[in-house]
C-alpha cells in the first residue's frame, strides 16, 4: 500500500500566452537534444555521447598540431598532410557511432515508452513531430562535423605564418564547403537510420542495422558491381556510404577513386541518389508515425 | 446543436474495417465530471480519440468545446488534457522535466511551464519525489504524473482514460476524489472506466456504452444507492466487523470474509482505517453489486 497522500493546495489557472503548435515544435526539438546528449539523465546516459564529442575535438585539436609540428601549412597540404577534407574521413567512424546512436534515441524510447499518445493529444502533428526530431538530428549531427571543423580552421589559423586574419580570409570558401559536405553527411545517414529506427524497436538493434546497412551493404555493392553483367554498374550505386565521400572529395581534395566513379558516374549522380533516399525516407517515415498517431 | 454542452455527437460511427466499434450514436456531455463506462472493447477509447481528433470517424458529426476536432483538431488540442490508459512515461526523465516538458507541448512558455510543473505535482501529492526519475516510481506515482500532465497546461476539458488503474484502494479513492476536484477547479472531465464504482463516486453524468451501442446517456441522479463491499483479512475480522458496526455500517461474516455495507463511497475508507486499528491484515476489498452495475447488466440483456 502506498503511504502517499495527496495535499489539495488549489489550482492555478493559466491566461499567459500559448505557443500553440510552433510551441509544441521547438519543445520537441529542444528535448531532442537533450534526450541525445543525455541532459537531465542519469550520468550513465551522458558517458557515450560526450565521450564522442570529446574524441572528435581531440582529433580536430592533434590535427592543429601536426600541421604546426610540420611548420607550413600550405607545404604540408602539398605534401599530403591531411586538412578539412581529411578530417571528415578522419573522424567518419565515431561519427558514424554518433549517428547510430542519436537517431534511434530521438525516435524509439517516445515509441516504445507509449510517450507518442501524449504527444498526439496536444497541438503536435505528425509532421510537426518529425521535422523537430529531423531538426534535432540535423543540429546535433551538424554541430558534430562543424565544430570540430571549426577549431581545425581557427587552429590554422591561429599558427599560420600569414597571420591569423590574412588566412581566415584566404581560406573562406571553406565557410561553404564544410557545411555543404556536412549536409551531404546528414542527409544520406538521416536517410538510412531514420527508417531503421521508425520500424526497430530496440535502439541497439537499430543502431546495429544502421552499421551494417552502411558498411557491410556497401562492401557487398561494390564488389557485385566489379562483377561482368550487364547494368553492374548500376549496382555500384549501391555502395551509399561512398555518395557524401565523393561529394566531399569534388569540394575538397580527391583522395580515393570509389566504385561510382569508377563505373563512370560523375558527382551529380551522388547527389541524386542521396536525394531520392531522402524523399523515399521521408514518405515511409510519415506513413509510419501516421498509422501510429 | 445546444449550448453548454462540452461535447455533442449526432450520428456518430466508427469501424475498423468489419469490426463495428460505434454505432450510430447521438449524444450530450454537459459541464461537470462524466463517466464514459462500459466493459472493455465497449469503445471507450475509441470515444476519447475521436474526441482528440486522432481519429476520423466513419460517419457523423462531433462537437468538443464547440469545435470539430476533425477540422480543427490542433485547436481542440490545445484545449484538452488526456490522460492515456497506457504507459505513457519516459522511465530516464524526472518528473519535474516531463510534466514541464508536456506543458510547453501545450504552447506554454518554459520558464511558466516549470513553475507550474511543480505546482501540479504537489497538487497530485508529488511535490517531494518530482525530481526522481520516474522509472524508479510506483504504479500509483506514475498514474498521479499521468494525471499531472493532463492538467498542467490549464484545459478547459480533461479525457482521464481508466486513471485509477493499477491502483490499491486507498490510492484509488485519493485519485478519484481528486478527479472530484477538478471540478471546483473549472475543469471539466470525462472518466472512462470500466469500474462501476468509480463512475458512481466522482461523476454526475454518465454515458454507458456496451459493444459500440449507446445503453444511457444521461444524469446519475437516482443511481447513488451503493452496493455493498466483500472485504477479506488475515486474521481479527470480528474485531473489524465489531469496529464498522460501532461506526453504523452494516456487516456480515463469512469466515474470513466480511460483507459491508449497504454504504456511499466512504465505506473503503472506514474498511481500511478499521482493519489498521485492529491490527488485521487487509487482503482484498471489493464492491459488490450496486445500483448502476445493476442497470448495466440489465440493459445489456435488453440489447
Amino acid at each position: 500500500m502506498t503511504d502517499q497522500i495527496i495535499f489539495d493546495r488549489g489550482y492555478r489557472t493559466y491566461d499567459g500566452p500559448r505557443s500553440g503548435p510552433s510551441g509544441a515544435r521547438r519543445a520537441v526539438f529542444k528535448e531532442g537534444l537533450r534526450r541525445v546528449l543525455g541532459l537531465g539523465r542519469k550520468a550513465r546516459y551522458k558517458i557515450f555521447p560526450w565521450s564522442l564529442i570529446t574524441i572528435a575535438l581531440i582529433a580536430a585539436a592533434v590535427f592543429v598540431g601536426v600541421h604546426w609540428a610540420i611548420g607550413d601549412i600550405a607545404e604540408s597540404v602539398g605534401e599530403g598532410v591531411p586538412s578539412y577534407g581529411g578530417l571528415f574521413d578522419f573522424y567518419s567512424a565515431i561519427s558514424l557511432l554518433f549517428i547510430a546512436f542519436a537517431a534511434p534515441q530521438l525516435l524509439i524510447p517516445d515509441r516504445t515508452k507509449g510517450v507518442l499518445s501524449v504527444y498526439f493529444s496536444r497541438p503536435l502533428t505528425v509532421d510537426g513531430y518529425l521535422s523537430s526530431k529531423v531538426g534535432a538530428f540535423a543540429t546535433l549531427i551538424g554541430a558534430f562535423y562543424i565544430v570540430p571543423q571549426l577549431v581545425l580552421h581557427i587552429g590554422l589559423s591561429l599558427i599560420s605564418d600569414d597571420g591569423f586574419l590574412p588566412y581566415l580570409t584566404d581560406n573562406l570558401d571553406i565557410l561553404w564547403k564544410v557545411p555543404l559536405t556536412t549536409l551531404a553527411f546528414v542527409a544520406l545517414h538521416g536517410a538510412l537510420v531514420f527508417p531503421l529506427s521508425s520500424v526497430i524497436n530496440r535502439t541497439g538493434i537499430a543502431a546495429a542495422a544502421f552499421l551494417g546497412v552502411l558498411t557491410a551493404g556497401s562492401g557487398i555493392a561494390a564488389r557485385v558491381a566489379e562483377a561482368s553483367f550487364p547494368g553492374a554498374r548500376w549496382v555500384s550505386l549501391l555502395a551509399l556510404d561512398q555518395h557524401p565521400r565523393i561529394i566531399r572529395d569534388h569540394l575538397f581534395e580527391d583522395t580515393v577513386d570509389y566504385p561510382a566513379e569508377i563505373a563512370g558516374f560523375e558527382v551529380w549522380m551522388s547527389v541524386v541518389v542521396i536525394a531520392v533516399l531522402v524523399l523515399l525516407a521521408v514518405v515511409f517515415v510519415r506513413q509510419r508515425y501516421r498509422k501510429l498517431a | 446543436m445546444g449550448q453548454g454542452n462540452v461535447v455533442e455527437i449526432e450520428g456518430l460511427t466508427h469501424d475498423y474495417g468489419e469490426v463495428v466499434a460505434l454505432k450510430n450514436l447521438d449524444l450530450q456531455i454537459p459541464s461537470g465530471i462524466t463517466g464514459l463506462v462500459g466493459a472493455n472493447g465497449a469503445g471507450k477509447t475509441t470515444m476519447l480519440r475521436l474526441l482528440l481528433g486522432l481519429l476520423h470517424p466513419t460517419g457523423g458529426q462531433i462537437s468538443v468545446l464547440g469545435h470539430d476536432p476533425q477540422t480543427d483538431p490542433l485547436l481542440v488540442r490545445a484545449r484538452i488534457g488526456y490522460m492515456p490508459e497506457v504507459d505513457c512515461l519516459p522511465k530516464d526523465q524526472t518528473a519535474a522535466d516531463f510534466v514541464a516538458y508536456t506543458a510547453q507541448l501545450a504552447g506554454i512558455p518554459p520558464r511558466e511551464a516549470k513553475r507550474r510543473s511543480s505546482e501540479t505535482l504537489f497538487l497530485v501529492g508529488l511535490e517531494e519525489e518530482r525530481f526522481r526519475y520516474l522509472g524508479d516510481f510506483s504504479t500509483g506515482m506514475q498514474q498521479r504524473v499521468k494525471l499531472a500532465q493532463a492538467i498542467v497546461h490549464d484545459p478547459d476539458l480533461v479525457l482521464l482514460d481508466e486513471p485509477a488503474s493499477g491502483l490499491d484502494p486507498e490510492g484509488r479513492v485519493q485519485m478519484l476524489e481528486l478527479i472530484r476536484r477538478l471540478g471546483d477547479f473549472d475543469i471539466d472531465v470525462i472518466l472512462s472506466s470500466h469500474v462501476l464504482t468509480d463512475i458512481e463516486q466522482t461523476c454526475g453524468w454518465v454515458v454507458m456504452l456496451d459493444a459500440g451501442d449507446l445503453l444511457r446517456n444521461g444524469p446519475l441522479e437516482g443511481f447513488d444507492e451503493l452496493g455493498t463491499v466483500v472485504v477479506e483479512v488475515v486474521q481479527h475480522v470480528d474485531e473489524v466487523s465489531a469496529r464498522l458496526r460501532s461506526n453504523g455500517y452494516e456487516t456480515s461474516v463469512e469466515g474470513q470474509r466480511l460483507i459491508v455495507g449497504p454504504g456511499d463511497h466512504e465505506i473503503e475508507r472506514a474498511v481500511v482505517e478499521a482493519t489498521a486499528t485492529v491490527g488485521a491484515g487487509l487482503i482484498r476489498m471489493v464492491r459488490g453489486s450496486s445500483s448502476l452495475e445493476d442497470l448495466f447488466l440489465q440493459k445489456g440483456e435488453e440489447s
